[in-house]
């Protein structure tokens, strides 16, 4: 799937917003769908380290618009499986290191187009190993978890860890009780969460803490209505999300912050009809495609965050949307 | 034809070229020549393990076309251990790509990048420089210039920010940070990330990061009295100077949760920025936030759903549902719409 960005720009057609905006879903699959007739760019080479990601993306965009067949089955199967190691991890594309932001990519791929027996059949290493790759990543020390054998640890790769175990029922095979302490150690005073102990709160961050706590059953850790107050605090008032205090909105943050939100049971404390407004004028309404903002450039990226976003707070015409 | 295939000091080499997965896979990969031809020696360096200065050279090569491709770097900084290089002529390099790359993001990337492209470079570089540094035993003296240019460019990069606080545990730099703050503070008083840091700087140093015990709220006997003041007094003169700026109103929450000891205690200094007699006057939707919850402190519960109903009302209304579900934890009616 290409990272290809453009060629249409959210609302940017008409300097005027009409009162209601229609959400193009046959436009939005045929944009995914011709992402990948664009080899001959530039950019989609430079982006190649975010191909595995792409494909997920892609994919999702394609289920949550209700078009799930839009993309090739088994040639999705056939180039996660290409992108595999014998270690059991994958990377982003065929020929990269194996890291565990391509496993879980991998996995919720398969997990997706429901394949993950795939991995046993003809993977380079099958689930077993999958997992066992992904649990090693785990500290002893701090139960954090790394991306790759270098040792860079990141909330981002707890979560991800923990959501590709839970797919492959294999959960057993990492110390929860310590990524659950890690998590709390990632607990800010301002009742948000940061990328690390001491790091400042941010909402993709907290959407990777609470996500994982979710999935760890620990959601009773969470001081919800201080969390819920910080994060419904991220709305401006042209609807949009932002994802720290004095930050613009981004389309992509409609996605961290809303499910962040439904997770605690706190979805009701944005306005949804003000938010869906905001996604809707970044969409290109002609050639397809979701923007970060008004007047940039669509991207494959903001276009499966912002239709998750919309599916999440209820709007017609999309499959629904789990938060974790 | 090309840079590698002409060269001398490569002739020995046959470059690995893509395999992208058989016959019209789904990602097939269209690269340009000079990166192409630049990735197929990689392959074959990579596959043989060659650890050299031309190996060396070309990650740097690569580097500069596309910073974000992460298995590079990897082998690059595997490879500076085993040659054992001077550390701090690879931090001087990597110093001049990170501004340039800043700088001229559009000349490395001609189209604009997705937003996760853009950052996977940042974190690139961010953790090689980390691992670079993690072998170096004290602090290169040119390590607080090159963040301040960073910072100069983008003062809320949370990458930088991120691997400030590492640099600060790791070498120990507590007690220098502070005036730091203050004068980043000083130039934007609404700087979260600058807000954020000096809590760090002041209580994460208190604690056991093995520990739980970040959390607001949490009162800390290891702080000492006088800096909990002075922390108090600080974040008043900051909210007087821009009452309606969330990072102090948070900030002092913050303290008086490490102090234990509840708001009241600042219930006039909130209420110079928002009296419930004079609701045209009220000067800070965050000072009615604090009120609302000093009132519910000292039981007035109809004063603090008074706050709560101009917090719904009239000065944050987006947010109506909460400041209504905050009413109803004190037995208070919603405020309609
Ligand atoms: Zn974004």
């Amino acid at each position: 799937m290409s990272l290809v960005s453009g060629p249409g720009r959210g609302g940017a057609s008409t300097g005027h917003v009409p009162d209601e905006i229609k959400l193009v879903v046959e436009k939005h699959v045929e944009y995914i769908q011709t992402l990948d007739t664009r080899q001959d760019e530039l950019e989609y080479w430079l982006t190649e380290h975010l191909r595995l990601n792409g494909v997920y993306w892609g994919l999702t965009a394609l289920h949550l618009l209700g078009h799930p067949e839009a993309l090739p089955r088994l040639a999705t199967i056939d180039f996660v499986l290409s992108s595999q190691h014998e270690s059991g991890g994958f990377g982003a594309a065929p020929g990269h290191d194996a890291h565990m932001l391509y496993t879980v990519s991998a996995v919720q791929i398969l997990g997706t187009v429901d394949a993950l027996e795939e991995l046993d059949r003809r993977g380079k290493a099958g689930r077993e190993k999958v997992g066992q790759y992904i649990a090693d990543l785990q500290s002893q020390e701090t139960g954090s978890f790394a991306g790759d054998e270098w040792g860079e640890t990141d909330t981002r790769f707890l979560y991800g860890a923990l959501n590709a175990l839970s797919l492959l029922h294999m959960l057993h095979l990492v110390d929860i009780p310590k990524a659950v302490t890690y998590i709390q150690n990632c607990a800010n005073f301002d009742g948000g969460y940061g990328v690390s102990p001491g790091a400042e709160s941010h909402a993709g961050q907290i959407f990777t803490c609470v996500g994982a706590l979710a999935i760890a059953g620990r959601l009773d850790l969470v001081d919800r209505d201080r969390l819920g107050g910080w994060l419904s605090e991220r709305q401006l008032p042209n609807g949009g999300l932002s994802g720290r205090p004095e930050k613009l909105e981004d389309v992509c943050y409609s996605w961290w912050v809303a499910s962040s939100l439904a997770m605690i049971d706190r979805l009701h404390w944005i306005d949804r009809d003000k938010l869906s407004q905001f996604i809707l004028q970044c969409q290109d309404s002609e050639k397809g495609g979701i923007a970060d903002r008004p007047g940039d450039m669509v991207d494959v990226f903001h276009t499966v965050f912002g239709l998750a976003g919309l599916s999440l707070i209820g709007f017609p015409g999309l499959v629904a949307v789990d938060p974790i | 034809m090309g840079k590698y295939s002409d060269s001398t000091e490569w002739e020995d080499v046959d470059p690995i070229p893509q395999d992208d997965g058989g016959p019209n896979p789904l990602a097939a990969i269209a690269y340009t020549e000079e990166y192409s031809e630049a990735m197929s020696y990689l392959r074959a360096a990579m596959a043989k393990d060659e650890k050299s200065d031309r190996a060396l050279g070309l990650t740097e090569d690569i580097i500069r076309m596309n910073p974000a491709h992460y298995t590079v770097w990897l082998y690059r900084a595997d490879m500076l251990f085993t040659l054992q290089k001077d550390l701090l002529q690879e931090l001087e390099w990597l110093n001049k790509i990170s501004l340039k790359h800043i700088k001229n993001f559009q000349i490395w990337y001609p189209y604009h990048v997705p937003q996760a492209g853009k950052a996977e470079a940042y974190g690139l570089r961010r953790h090689h420089r980390q691992v670079v540094m993690s072998h170096i035993p004290t602090i290169p003296p040119t390590e607080t210039a090159f963040l301040a240019l960073m910072f100069a460019k983008d003062v809320k990069n949370y990458h930088v920010w991120s691997y400030r606080q590492w640099l600060v545990r790791q070498f120990s730099l507590w007690d220098s940070e502070l005036p730091y703050v203050e004068s980043l503070l000083q130039s934007d008083v609404r700087n979260n990330s600058a807000w954020n840091h000096r809590w760090f700087v002041i209580f994460a140093r208190h604690m056991d990061p093995t520990k739980h015990s970040i959390k607001n709220g949490d009162a800390d006997s290891e702080v000492p009295p006088e800096i909990i003041e002075r922390e108090i007094e600080y974040t008043k003169a900051a909210i007087s100077t821009a009452p309606q700026n969330q990072s102090p109103w948070n900030y002092l929450r913050g303290v008086l949760g490490k102090k234990g000891m509840g708001l009241v205690e600042l219930k006039s200094f909130a209420e110079q920025y928002a009296d419930l007699e004079k609701e045209d006057e009220v000067r800070s939707s965050h000072a009615l936030d604090f009120l609302a919850d000093v009132y519910a402190e000292e039981e007035q519960k109809e004063r603090s759903g008074r706050a709560l109903e101009l917090l719904a009302r009239r000065y944050d209304p987006i947010r109506k549902n909460y400041w209504n579900y905050r009413r109803s934890l004190l037995g208070l009616k919603q405020v309609g719409a």
